[in-house]
C-alpha cells in the first residue's frame, strides 16, 4: 500500500493540489479511490436486487414449483397386464361377462334416448339451430333468441328476456299467429298497459306465417327483422326467417323434441 | 469507537439475515411437505369412498385391477351409469371424453353440441385408470358446486323502461363481436377441478390474460395451502383436468351448462 492520503472525495493530496506529474495509478496493484456515497448506493442496489431475486425464486417455487413437484410424485403409469392364467380363472369370466353384459344394457339404454323422431336444436349462444330427421341433420341456420335484458320499471316489476335451456315439447302449431302484446310490450315503448282484451293487444303479421310453441309462452316463430337473425334480439322466443320456419313447421309434430342449449 | 459501532450494525443486519433466510427456508420446506402429502391424502380419501367392497360387497382377486379387458369395460361402465344418470334430467350436461378427446353438451342423452379438445392435461392421480376407486368415482355424475370465469354466464343487461312514449328509444343492434378471452374453472363436488382454457395462438392479449387468470387461481390455492401448513394440516389437494379448446366452443359450453350443472369424464 502506498502511504498517500486521501480526502473525503477520494482525492490524493497531490491530485487535489495539482502539483503533480505522475499518472494518478502507479501500479496495477494501486486501488482506485472509491467515492463512498457511491458505493453505500450501489451496496443498496445490490441488496435490492438480491431481495427481490430471492422474492421472485421464492414465488415461483411455491406457485409453479411444488405444483409440478405434487404431480411428479403423484403421477402413475397404469400397469395394465393380459394374464392368460387369470383369463381361465372362473371368477374372473363371470365378472367378465356381468360387466359385458351391464355395458351393452347401458349403451342400448342410451343410443334409445335419441329419438329417430324429428327434433330441432337451438344454439342461444351462437344463435343458430340444427334440424334433424331419423338422426340425421337435414337443415341448419340462424336464428334470434332471448337478449338477455332485464326491463325494469321505476316501480316493482322487471321482466327478464332470454330463451329458456333444456329439452321442450312442441305443444302447439298455429298458422298466421296472432301476436297478443303483453304488458312488457307496452311497458317496454312508454305506453300504458291496456285491459286484458283490448285492441291494441293484438298485432297482425309480426310472427310470420307460422307459430309452433313450446309452453309457457315461448314460440318459435317468424320475424320481420330479418337482419337481426344471428343475434340475440328476443323476448325470449326464438325466431326464424321464412324459409326455415316453413321447413321446421312442416318437419316437427306436436309432442317433437326441442333442445335448447 | 466509529468502527465498533459499525461491525455491531454489520453483525446485527447478518444476524438479522441468517435468521430471516433459516424461517423462509423452514416455511418453504413445511409447505413443500405439506403440499406433496396433499395428493396421498387425496387418494386414500377416494380409496376409502369409492372402495371396491363398499361398491359390489364382495371382494375380487387382486389380479383383475391390472387386467386390461377388465379395466375397460369397467371404464366404459362407468361412463355410460354416469350419463345414463343425467339423461334421465331434462337439463343440458357436459360429458369429456379425454380418450378421443372430443367435449359433448347433451340434452336427456341426445348430443346437441359436439366440441374436439386441443389438447389436455390430467392430475397425476386421476391417471391411475387401473384403480378400481377412480373407475367408481367417474361412475357418477360430477356436480358443479362453484366456478371463476372471465365470462358472465349470463350477460344480463339492464333498461329502464321509458316514462312515457317520448323517452322510448328503439333497440339498437348488439355488439355481438367477441372480445372477452374465455377462461374458466369448474370445481366439482367430489373435489375434481376443470378448468377450460381458450386456444392463445392468435392472439396475444388472450395469452397475457391466461397468465394472469392461471395466476390468481395459483395464488389462490397457495395462499389455501399456506393456511393449512402453517397450522401442520395436509391441505386439501384438487386433482385437476385441464381442456383447451377452440374460444367459441369454450364459451358455447361455459354458458350452456347451468350453474349447479352436471359432467361425466371418460378417460
Amino acid at each position: 500500500m502506498d502511504n498517500k492520503t486521501y480526502n473525503e472525495e477520494g482525492l490524493s493530496e497531490e491530485q487535489r493540489t495539482g502539483d503533480t506529474e505522475q499518472p494518478q495509478l502507479q501500479s496495477f496493484q494501486d486501488k482506485p479511490p472509491v467515492n463512498p456515497a457511491l458505493r453505500k448506493a450501489a451496496v443498496r442496489i445490490l441488496w435490492i436486487a438480491g431481495a427481490l431475486l430471492a422474492f421472485i425464486l421464492v414465488t415461483s417455487f411455491v406457485l409453479y414449483v411444488v405444483p409440478g413437484m405434487q404431480e411428479a410424485v403423484s403421477r402413475h403409469r397404469p400397469r395394465l397386464v393380459n394374464d392368460p392364467e387369470l383369463k381361465e380363472d372362473q371368477s374372473y369370466r363371470k365378472q367378465i361377462a356381468a360387466l359385458t353384459r351391464d355395458v351393452q344394457r347401458l349403451s342400448k339404454k342410451y343410443a334409445s334416448y335419441t329419438s329417430g323422431q324429428s327434433y330441432i336444436v337451438i344454439n342461444t349462444t351462437d344463435n343458430r339451430f340444427l334440424l334433424y330427421r331419423n338422426k340425421k341433420l337435414i337443415r341448419e341456420g340462424f336464428c334470434s333468441s332471448g337478449s338477455y335484458t332485464m326491463l325494469k320499471t321505476e316501480g316493482e316489476r322487471k321482466w327478464i328476456f332470454k330463451t329458456p335451456k333444456g329439452k321442450y315439447r312442441i305443444q302447439g302449431k298455429i298458422t298466421s299467429p296472432v301476436w297478443r302484446k303483453p304488458d312488457w310490450a307496452f311497458v317496454e315503448e312508454g305506453l300504458p298497459i291496456p285491459s286484458a282484451d283490448h285492441h291494441s293487444r293484438y298485432e297482425y303479421g309480426v310472427l310470420g306465417d307460422y307459430a309452433l310453441s313450446i309452453g309457457d309462452g315461448y314460440l318459435i316463430h317468424g320475424t320481420l327483422y330479418k337482419r337481426f337473425l344471428g343475434m340475440p334480439v328476443t323476448h325470449g322466443c326464438i325466431r326464424l326467417n321464412d324459409e326455415d320456419l316453413e321447413a321446421i313447421y312442416n318437419t316437427l309434430a306436436i309432442g317433437s323434441k326441442v333442445y335448447i342449449f | 469507537m466509529e468502527n465498533n459501532i459499525e461491525e455491531s450494525g454489520l453483525k446485527r443486519k447478518r444476524y438479522f439475515l441468517l435468521v430471516s433466510a433459516a424461517l423462509i427456508a423452514v416455511v418453504l420446506a413445511l409447505f413443500t411437505i405439506m403440499s406433496l402429502m396433499a395428493p396421498g391424502k387425496k387418494l386414500e380419501e377416494i380409496r376409502l369412498r369409492f372402495s371396491q367392497d363398499e361398491a359390489s360387497g364382495e371382494k375380487l382377486d387382486e389380479r383383475m385391477y391390472s387386467d386390461s379387458a377388465y379395466m375397460a369395460l369397467l371404464k366404459d361402465r362407468s361412463y355410460l351409469q354416469a350419463r345414463t344418470s343425467m339423461a334421465e334430467t331434462d337439463s343440458v350436461y357436459m360429458t369429456i371424453n379425454l380418450s378421443d378427446s372430443t367435449a359433448n353438451l347433451e340434452i336427456s342423452g341426445v348430443t346437441v353440441h359436439s366440441v374436439r379438445i386441443s389438447s389436455y392435461k390430467v392430475s397425476g392421480i386421476l391417471c391411475r385408470t387401473d384403480d378400481y376407486a377412480i373407475s367408481s368415482m367417474l361412475a357418477q355424475p360430477m356436480n358443479i358446486v362453484s366456478d371463476l370465469a372471465s365470462i358472465k354466464k349470463e350477460p344480463l343487461m339492464i333498461k329502464m323502461a321509458p316514462k312515457d312514449t317520448s323517452e322510448f328509444k328503439p333497440d339498437i343492434i348488439p355488439d355481438t363481436a367477441d372480445y372477452e378471452p374465455v377462461n374458466y374453472i369448474l370445481e366439482m363436488d367430489n373435489g375434481i377441478r376443470i378448468y377450460v382454457y381458450q386456444n392463445t395462438d392468435t392472439i396475444k392479449a388472450d395469452s397475457r390474460h391466461l397468465f394472469y387468470f392461471d395466476l390468481r387461481d395459483r395464488l389462490r390455492t397457495t395462499w389455501r395451502y399456506a393456511k393449512s401448513s402453517v397450522i401442520f394440516r395436509v391441505p386439501e389437494y384438487h386433482p385437476f383436468i385441464k381442456l383447451r379448446m377452440p374460444k367459441a366452443d369454450a364459451k358455447i359450453l361455459y354458458r350452456a351448462v347451468p350453474r349447479k350443472g352436471q359432467v361425466a369424464v371418460y378417460m
